[in-house]
């Protein structure tokens, strides 16, 4: 080794080391990197797991074994005793293939009667000299006798039982479905999944507070309304507003329970329950009834609607402007959100919040169902929350919340707890959220604001509606989507002894010339309300009769028309 | 093998039967761990059933079990000879999938070959880090840090890349970056190059902005924002970020989950299935899972400190990072922390070329660090 050669080895040498060096040091800060980056995803664990949202605590076991014996479950059937759910017997059919002496002609038979099967797949299984091999499970009484007039006594069957829910589409999203062993997959059927398949009280039904023919009603307005205005979803409810009773729950679009294949988990979504939205003017009501049972504002007292509302970024408009001074009624009536927003400040943000949270609005509701949405409440409850929530922005619930706490405002101030189930015995008498006056009160704005304002359409002659519209933008990316809404309307009749509240939601409607390309809530679901209760009332004993005008006298005196004007 | 010499006597090298004794079975063991997770979680995802996920998810988890010890046992000169091979392999099938591919989810990531659905965009994750690791190797160090010597390994990384995010799939995209450029650093470029480099892709990203698409542009917008559109695109983020804190601190119990097993948390068996984690076994779950991963690929980054030869060294490091991108990725994506790229969380979730790709890439640090005392020569040592 000469000296040139000598020398260059070592250059060579203390790049070795070098290149080792830098890449150990640049290892170790990668060892370092690595156990920070896994702190940061430990401490973000932590972090969500103290301050992420809490969901109700109804955990229900999900376990599902195939059973060894049939099936038997108890029926479901409405408040009238009308069968919704019932368990028909129907037979499988396998083979003995060991015992079969030509399995060629027995699966051409086979395939004869039931063409569905494949000639090839059937010869196969035939052919197997197996002792036990399924051929098809749930065949039809005819097919049953027809497949024992081949006379093969290699086939045989077994007796099982299928679901069936003879009113088909209606009420899907209450019922829920089975699996093909019986097991309830949604609904209340996986609600009440381990009453519902107790051997030891298949003989007992499970009633629901669901009145099927007022379903009917609700199911085929909406469905006409989401035609019309070719809306990509819908949603209904009608609730008994004193007992919290479910009476129709309808969400579009449906599917059929009986052949649950192929569907999309869109149609299996419950818009009524799982949905959340932000659900405008409706939400009004509760701001309303908030600010007068605190007695921070009188139905004599106003506020300044002149002009356009600003708080930080945003700018707080009225639809409908009217561009001056709005006493309360008038607020409510016109749905003015300037005055609103206002009325909130008064109220100021803690008080509402508890307010909306007495109501039940801030968690998921409590029903039979597992398919409950989780509000979805704002992280920080700025002033501006405060503001834009007082008219039904900022804060999504879910169509059953709404029902319940607008029955809660209209029935003498008692909340209750919605209920799928028909049990008088549990009827209970709710809590108080807001005083029997205050109630009276919202009823008569309730009244006003179709007799005078936004609802107009709502009004079905004789049964003395009351209501609120509700349109909202729905929030996409960055904010609101101005062309695509949300356009509900929360009625409730009859105003003067209130009984049952209606709901109407559609989904992105879009306007027609019938409507002058309008799609809020007043022109798309207001109608659908009033043709349900026009349908439905002689059906749940409400009478029309003539209205007494002494009982919003009062009120009537405080709104400045504009036809007067 | 001239400068060997001047490390002193050459260990005597073991034989295959003796490497697989001698491999570090207790990270074997974490690894099987980490998928036994898995397999309880997809079995609690299907209600409590083996099938149709978990049964299949333990056989994945059986196969590649083998295959991480037959790659970990194989001699890395192999691996190094296979290095660049691998790598025109990889762009083939990049380019095949480019022709014939299925279509899958939007996007155009999977290669039918017959028996299994193969994602060549997975293999080549490994590929890459392979083909840049031999490339250094050959360099001396002084022209490892010279910017002229980055022009191969740029080609190297971009025509993947460029394959992939056609495809599109960004989340891969970002991996084989991310794990190139780690390669890069390792090999000694100097650290104001990367300093640079950071300040020119933040001035390019309305580029990349723009050549994105719009489901895409949803999901960023999305993750700066998810309560800005919690029933539409952030649904996804705002659902598994309630799951999460549904959990507690030692959960709802294992088959317990509600918000994971109503069908509102889309692809849980996939890429949120950390969800499904967290829901039942609380924080000490995640903490727990999340400490093997991190138990896993420490290790892989130390048998990269203890390797002597630069091969071995970047690609254990290398694909110790790869590894580490998938986990990160994953749960900072079901967390909210980053955009939501469809990563799945490997071992865990269901899926068969995360498994694979871990099982190769796990093999060759397996492998590397049996050969950390070995010398390799800078062209590869011709025995293939």
């Amino acid at each position: 080794m000469n000296t040139v050669s000598a020398y260059h080895n070592m250059t060579t040498e203390t790049h070795r080391r070098s290149a080792i060096e830098i890449a150990r040091n640049r290892l170790m800060i990668g060892v370092v990197l690595f156990c920070f980056a896994f702190l940061i995803m430990i401490g973000r664990t932590i972090e969500l797991g103290v301050s992420a949202p809490k969901p109700r605590v109804t955990a229900t076991r999900q376990v599902v074994t195939v059973p060894e014996v049939q099936i038997a479950r108890a029926d479901i059937v409405d408040r009238n005793g009308e069968i919704l759910a019932t368990n028909l017997e129907t037979a499988s059919l396998y083979a003995v293939p060991k015992d079969i002496k030509d399995p060629q002609e027995a699966a051409r038979q086979l395939v004869s009667i039931l063409p569905e099967l494949s000639y090839a797949d059937v010869e196969a299984k035939l052919s197997s000299g197996k002792k036990f091999v399924w051929l098809k499970r749930k065949l039809t009484p005819r097919q049953k006798w027809e497949v024992n007039a081949i006379g093969e006594p290699a086939f045989q069957f077994e007796r099982e039982e299928e679901r069936i829910y003879p009113h088909g589409r209606l009420a899907a999203h209450v019922l829920g479905y089975v699996d093909v062993d019986g097991n309830g997959l949604g609904g209340v059927e996986h609600f009440f999944d381990a009453k519902l398949g107790d051997k030891s009280r298949t003989s007992e039904q499970l009633q629901l507070s669901l009145d099927i023919r007022v379903q009917y009603a609700l199911a085929d307005e909406l469905q006409a309304a989401m035609r019309a205005y070719q809306a990509i979803g819908g949603a209904g409810l009608v609730m008994d507003v004193s007992t919290g009773e479910v009476i129709a729950m309808v969400s579009l679009p449906d599917y059929d329970p009986n052949n649950v294949r192929g569907v999309a988990d869109t149609e299996k979504f419950n818009r009524a329950t799982k949905g959340v939205y932000e659900l405008g003017s409706t939400f009004k009501t509760f701001t309303f009834a908030n600010a007068l049972d605190d007695g921070v504002v009188s139905m004599e007292d106003g506020y300044d609607a002149t002009k356009p509302l600003r708080i930080s970024r945003f700018l707080i408009r009225d639809d409908h402007p009217k561009e001056r001074y709005l006493t309360v009624p008038e607020i409510f009536t016109f749905s003015s959100n300037i005055g609103t927003a206002q009325m909130a400040l008064d109220i100021g943000t803690e008080r509402q919040q508890e307010f909306l949270g007495e109501l039940g609005l801030l968690q998921p509701a409590n029903v039979e169902l597992t398919e409950v949405g989780a509000p979805l409440v704002p992280p920080v409850w700025r002033k501006s929350s405060t503001m834009t929530i007082s008219y039904g922005h900022g804060l999504a619930v879910s169509p059953l919340q709404l029902a319940s706490g607008i029955s809660a405002m209209v029935n003498g101030g008692r909340l209750m707890t919605p209920t799928l189930v028909h049990n008088p015995e549990n009827w209970q008498t709710g809590k108080q959220v807001i005083a029997p006056d205050t109630s009276r009160k919202i009823r008569q704005l309730l009244r006003m604001a179709v007799t005078k304002g936004t609802g107009g359409r709502a009004d079905a002659v004789g049964y003395r509606v009351g209501g609120k519209t509700g349109t909202a933008e729905k929030a996409i990316a960055g904010g609101y989507a101005r062309k695509k809404l949300i356009s509900s309307f929360m009625g409730v009749f009859p105003m003067d002894d209130p009984q049952y509240a209606v709901f109407a939601l559609l989904d992105e409607p879009k306007g027609t010339k019938e409507t002058f390309g309008y799609r809020s809530g007043g022109w798309v679901a207001a109608p659908v309300v009033r043709n349900v209760i026009l349908r439905s009332a002689p059906l749940l004993g409400v009478s029309p009769k003539q209205e007494d005008a002494g009982l919003y006298q009062d009120v009537a005196l405080l709104i400045e028309d504009k036809k007067k004007k | 093998m001239g400068s060997a010499r001047m490390f002193g006597p050459r260990r005597a090298e073991k034989n295959a039967f003796q490497r697989l004794l001698s491999l570090n079975w207790g990270m074997i063991l974490v690894t099987l761990l980490i998928g036994s997770v898995g397999v309880a979680m997809l079995y609690s995802v299907a209600g409590g059933a083996w099938d149709p996920w978990a049964s299949r998810h333990s056989m994945r988890l059986g196969v590649a079990f083998i295959i991480m010890l037959i790659v970990g046992v194989m001699d890395i000169r192999y691996w190094m000879a296979l290095s660049y091979p691998a790598w025109g392999v990889g762009v083939l099938l990049l380019v095949a999938v480019e022709l014939v591919g299925d279509f899958g989810k939007n996007s155009q990531r999977w290669l039918d070959i017959g028996f299994m659905r193969l994602q060549p965009s997975e293999l080549m994750k490994i590929a890459l880090i392979m083909a840049l690791a031999r490339f250094y190797h050959a360099r001396p160090f002084h022209q490892s840090r010279k910017i002229t010597t980055l022009f191969t390994p740029l080609i190297l990384i971009a025509i993947p890349v460029l394959l992939v995010v056609r495809q599109p799939d960004f989340g891969t995209g970002i991996t084989l970056v991310a794990g190139g450029v780690a390669i890069i650093f390792l090999a000694g470029l100097p650290t104001w190059f990367f300093i640079a480099a950071g300040v020119s892709v933040v001035a390019a990203s309305p580029i990349v902005w723009s050549l994105m698409k719009e489901y895409q542009k949803g999901r960023v917008l999305t993750f700066l924002n998810p309560e800005s559109d919690p029933t539409g695109a952030g649904y996804q983020i705002t659902q598994s970020k309630i799951a999460l804190g549904s959990g507690g601190m030692t959960g709802k119990g294992f088959l317990e989950g509600t918000q994971s097993h109503l069908n509102f948390l889309p692809e849980m068996k996939t890429d949120f299935i950390f969800t499904v984690l967290v829901e039942e076994f609380g924080l000490l779950g995640a903490v727990a899972v999340l400490l093997l991963y991190t138990i896993v690929l420490t290790y892989g980054l130390l048998v990269g400190i203890g390797c002597r030869n630069q091969f071995g060294r970047l690609l254990a490091a290398g694909l110790s990072m790869t590894l580490f991108y998938y986990v990160f990725i994953n749960i900072g994506m079901v967390m909210g922390m980053m955009p939501v790229v469809g990563v799945p969380l490997p071992l865990i979730s269901y899926g068969g070329s995360a498994i694979l790709t871990w099982a190769i890439a796990f093999g060759l640090i397996l492998s590397v660090a049996s050969h950390r005392h070995v010398s390799l020569a800078p062209r590869g040592s011709g025995i293939i």
